[in-house]
């Protein structure tokens, strides 16, 4: 079978149609988690099925497309869904440089460098729904969510400031939307949080499994759910002597660092996001030229 | 009016390739409500192009005006519905709202109705610029998701009728309705979360 045999992007248009209501309904109720018929796609649910399904009812042939999966361009994940894109919609470009890309699909990261009006980012989500952890019921967690009831959601956290000081969620930090809605960012870290919040770019979500969509508009509130004395806190690159760590390769000190050990106990640290880095690297690089 | 039904010169809006290129213009009106997009080069009135790109036989449509041309319903290939009880209402914005849409439901507002409406014209004032003549005009100052500070937006043949239904359809967030206004070149989109307030020409 030669890829011609496909549909362009994969996707009947019946699917794409019921992904595109969805993604207008999920905007226009910022935050709310709209159910869809989610398809049955070539790779197994959780690796992505969500924002593939997305990306394709969202794409055209002038498309610009970027896919990432924690910061990297080069990961499995992201390499396995970029090809598949690359087979099923003719005429589409791929591109790993952030700012050259239109379409943006993520696993668990949103990019160092500020996205564009121009732009649009699709989130892999594993778990759309931030309330299971303290309801089993979907139909009770979703009056919950329609009166923006997250009372139990704080009793979680402020459990955690009781046993462990601090609140102890290190991703998919629930976030409100617009006052009401609090959604499950995908496994986004902390670091990632503030970008959701008055964004330029449109940020949609998909839970293939799940078979959800919900998005957070641009130029749109993001707020964590914290306590007023508790301060929302971000992850900390300091190391024992309160010096901020940087990227082994760039140099970077202001970028989410991944932490690798090597054979002999010791710890590096690394940008996580991999065009991020090159493009530091590459400015660096530029400098020395200039000086030498 | 029904000279918008006419084909035009242009790309097919039946064609999977138009509906997608449709949909992105849709896409960024309700990203950022107000804005007034063109339809693009389409054979069909931005209407038309809009049905084409979203229904199908899955949702329902109702059409209280008679603004859907009779051989355009099977291309369409979705349900007919009352203007009570349909997910898609399509009316005439120069007459007066006479149905309630249905809103949803707390637990599922999604399943509230999407409102298009066909007005005279849509323009986005620079200035002190009004909308172009014909009927009544409306100025109104928008704000809320995807709109940074405020925006204007000058609609012509628009009865007041709706925005005041429609302020009474949305008051109770997540419930509520979203509209899509179109006019012979494009369209724009006021989502429910969207504030208008309205100022004198």
């Amino acid at each position: 079978m030669t890829s011609h045999a496909y549909n362009f992007g994969f996707l009947d248009e019946y699917a794409k149609k019921e992904v595109r209501r969805a993604i207008l309904k999920a905007i226009a109720i910022p935050g709310y988690q709209v159910p869809y018929a989610s398809r049955e796609m070539p790779m197994g649910r959780g690796f992505g099925t969500g924002g593939l399904q997305l990306t394709l009812a969202l794409i055209g042939p002038d498309e610009i497309v970027k896919v990432i999966d924690q910061g990297s361009d080069d990961s499995v994940n992201a390499v396995n869904l970029r090809q598949f894109i690359e087979m099923t919609c003719p005429g589409v470009s791929t591109t790993t440089c952030t700012a050259e890309c239109t379409l943006l699909q993520t696993r668990h990261r949103i990019p160092e460098l500020p996205l564009t009006a121009e732009q649009i980012i699709v989130l892999q989500v594993p778990y759309p729904d931030p309330l299971v952890v303290v309801e089993s019921s979907e139909n009770k967690r979703k009056t919950m969510h329609g009166e923006a009831d997250y009372s139990r959601l704080l009793v979680k956290l402020y459990e955690d400031i009781v046993k462990y000081d601090e609140i102890t969620i290190s991703h998919r930090y629930p976030t409100r939307i617009n006052g009401h809605y609090v959604i499950d960012p995908s496994p986004i870290p902390r670091w990632d949080v503030a970008k959701l919040n008055n964004s330029a770019a449109l940020l949609l979500f998909g839970a293939g499994r799940e078979k959800k969509i919900y998005a957070v508009p641009p130029h749109t509130r993001a707020e964590p759910l914290v306590f007023s004395d508790v301060p929302f806190r971000v992850e900390d690159f300091r190391d024992e002597a309160g010096q901020r760590r940087v990227c082994a390769r760039c140099g970077c000190a202001n970028s989410f660092l991944d932490e690798f050990v090597g054979d002999a106990g010791n710890k590096t640290y690394q940008c996580s996001d991999s065009d991020w880095c090159d493009e530091q690297l590459q400015r660096a690089e530029q400098v020395q030229g200039v000086a030498a | 009016m029904n000279d918008l039904m006419q084909p035009l010169p242009g790309l097919d809006v039946w064609h999977p390739a138009t509906q997608q290129a449709v949909f992105r213009r849709l896409l960024d009106c309700y990203s950022h409500p107000g804005r007034v997009e063109a339809c693009g080069d389409t054979d069909r009135a931005p209407l038309t192009a809009l049905l084409a790109t979203l229904l199908d036989a899955e949702t329902s449509l109702a059409d209280p005006h008679h603004l859907i041309k009779a051989g355009d319903w099977p291309k369409l290939e979705v349900r007919s519905g009352t203007a009570e009880h349909a997910a898609f209402v399509v009316a005439n914005g120069t007459l007066a709202a006479d149905f309630t849409p249905r809103l949803g439901t707390l637990e599922s507002p999604e399943q509230s109705a999407t409102l298009l409406l066909l007005v005279n014209s849509l323009v986005n004032p620079l200035g002190n610029e009004q909308a172009r003549s014909g009927g009544q005009c409306l100025n109104l100052k928008l704000s809320g998701p995807g709109i940074p500070g405020t925006l204007k937006l000058a609609v012509s043949g628009l009865h007041p009728g709706w925005l005041s239904a429609r302020a009474d359809w949305v008051a109770v967030f997540p419930l509520g309705v979203d509209l899509i206004l179109c006019d012979s070149r494009g369209f724009t989109a006021l989502p429910r979360t969207t504030h208008i307030e309205l100022e004198v020409c």
